[in-house]
C-alpha cells in the first residue's frame, strides 16, 4: 500500500492501477493548465483583459446575481472596496494552485486550496446567467480526488520528494 | 492504494471512478431533461442548436469550420433521425452511468459524445474547459471501471466475469 510506507517496492501499483493513476495524473496536469490559463484575463497590475470581462466585472456579476445574500454582501462590502488586495491574493493563489497541480508538487496542498476555490466559484456563479454550475462541481470533485489520491506521485515532483525524504511526516502529508 | 483511488484488484473497482461515474450520470440526466423540455431532440431543435454553435453574432461562434461542414453534410440533413437517436442514447448513457450498468460501454460513448461537444464549442464564447472536464471525467470512469463499485457491473463481474475485451462492464 502507498499509505505511510517507506518501501518503494510496496509503492508499486498493479498494471491496471497504473493505467488509472496515469489517467489521474493527466487530469491533474490538465486542471493545472486550466488554472494557469484562467489567469490570462486577470493579470496584474490592473487585472483586466484587453477585451471582455475582467475580474472586477465578474465580481459585480456575483453581487448582482448572488444566490446567497451573505455571499453577495461579503463581495460588495469587503472584496470590491479592497479590490486590488483581493485581486493580488486571487492571482497568487490561482498561480500557486496551477503550478502545484501542473508539476505535481505538494499536490495535496494545491488540491485542497483548489477545492476551496472551486466551491467558492460554484457559490459565486450559481445564479449568474450563462454559467453552468456543473463545471465547478466537476472541478471540486477532481480536486477531491487529487487531495485523497495523492495524485502528484505519478508524473509529478511529489514522487521524487517522497522517495528523497520519506522520513519527514509533514512532507508525506503534503505529497 | 490511497483514499479516492482505492482499487480492489479483484473487482477492479475504484472509489474515485465511482464518484465520478455517479456525478456524470446525474449531469447527463439533468441536462437530458432540460434538452427534452427545450425540444432539442426534434429536427428543428437540433438544427437550431447546431447552427447556434457556429453563429458568431448571436451564438457560440465556434472556429472549427471543417467540423461545421461535416455537420452540415452528415447530420443536419437527417436531423430528425439523429435527434431521436440522440434522445435514446443520452438517456441510456445517463441511466447506465448512474446505476453503474455497462459502464465501460457508456463511459466510452460519453467520451465520444463530450469530445463531439468540445469540437462544436471550440474557439467560441463558451468556456471550453467544461468539455475538457467532461471528457477527462468520462475517460477516468472508463479506465477506473467506475461501475464495479456500487453498481450493476459489480454483479455482472461476479456472475459473468469480465465482458468481451472489457468493453461492456
Amino acid at each position: 500500500m502507498l499509505n505511510g510506507t517507506d518501501s518503494n517496492t510496496s509503492d508499486r501499483p498493479e498494471p491496471h492501477d497504473r493505467v488509472l493513476l496515469r489517467a489521474i495524473a493527466v487530469s491533474r496536469i490538465l486542471i493545472g493548465v486550466l488554472w494557469l490559463t484562467s489567469l490570462r484575463w486577470k493579470l496584474p497590475p490592473d487585472f483586466r483583459p484587453n477585451s471582455g470581462r475582467g475580474l472586477r466585472e465578474w465580481l459585480d456579476l456575483e453581487v448582482e446575481h448572488a444566490a446567497f445574500e451573505l455571499y453577495g454582501d461579503l463581495i460588495s462590502s469587503l472584496v470590491i472596496p479592497n479590490f486590488t488586495l483581493f485581486a493580488w491574493l486571487l492571482f497568487v493563489t490561482e498561480l500557486s494552485v496551477g503550478l502545484s497541480l501542473l508539476t505535481g508538487t505538494w499536490t495535496r496542498l494545491g488540491a485542497l486550496v483548489g477545492l476551496l476555490m472551486s466551491i467558492n466559484l460554484g457559490i459565486g456563479l450559481l445564479e449568474v446567467p450563462g454559467e453552468w454550475v456543473w463545471s465547478y462541481l466537476m472541478l471540486a470533485m477532481w480536486h477531491t480526488i487529487f487531495l485523497t489520491g495523492a495524485a502528484g506521485r505519478v508524473w509529478g515532483v511529489d514522487g521524487w520528494l517522497r522517495s528523497r525524504d520519506a522520513a519527514s511526516s509533514w512532507q508525506r502529508r503534503l505529497t | 492504494m490511497e483514499g479516492g483511488l482505492t482499487i480492489d484488484s479483484g473487482t477492479r473497482g475504484s472509489t474515485g471512478a465511482t464518484i465520478l461515474r455517479i456525478t456524470l450520470g446525474v449531469i447527463i440526466l439533468v441536462t437530458w431533461l432540460e434538452n427534452l423540455d427545450k425540444g432539442l431532440y426534434t429536427a428543428e431543435g437540433l438544427t437550431s442548436f447546431l447552427d447556434s454553435l457556429f453563429d458568431s453574432e448571436n451564438g457560440n461562434g465556434s472556429s472549427l469550420t471543417a467540423y461545421k461542414s461535416f455537420l452540415d453534410a452528415a447530420v443536419i440533413p437527417v436531423a430528425g433521425v439523429y435527434g431521436g437517436f440522440q434522445l435514446v442514447v443520452e438517456l441510456l448513457m445517463g441511466v447506465g452511468l448512474l446505476v453503474g450498468g455497462l459502464t465501460r460501454l457508456f463511459s466510452l460513448i460519453a467520451v465520444l459524445f463530450f469530445f463531439n461537444l468540445f469540437l462544436g464549442y471550440f474557439g467560441g464564447q463558451e468556456w471550453i474547459w467544461t468539455y475538457v472536464l467532461l471528457v477527462v471525467t468520462a475517460i477516468a470512469v472508463f479506465v477506473g471501471y467506475g461501475g464495479r463499485r456500487l453498481g450493476v457491473d459489480a454483479w455482472l463481474a461476479r456472475t459473468r466475469g469480465d465482458s468481451p475485451y472489457n468493453l461492456l462492464w
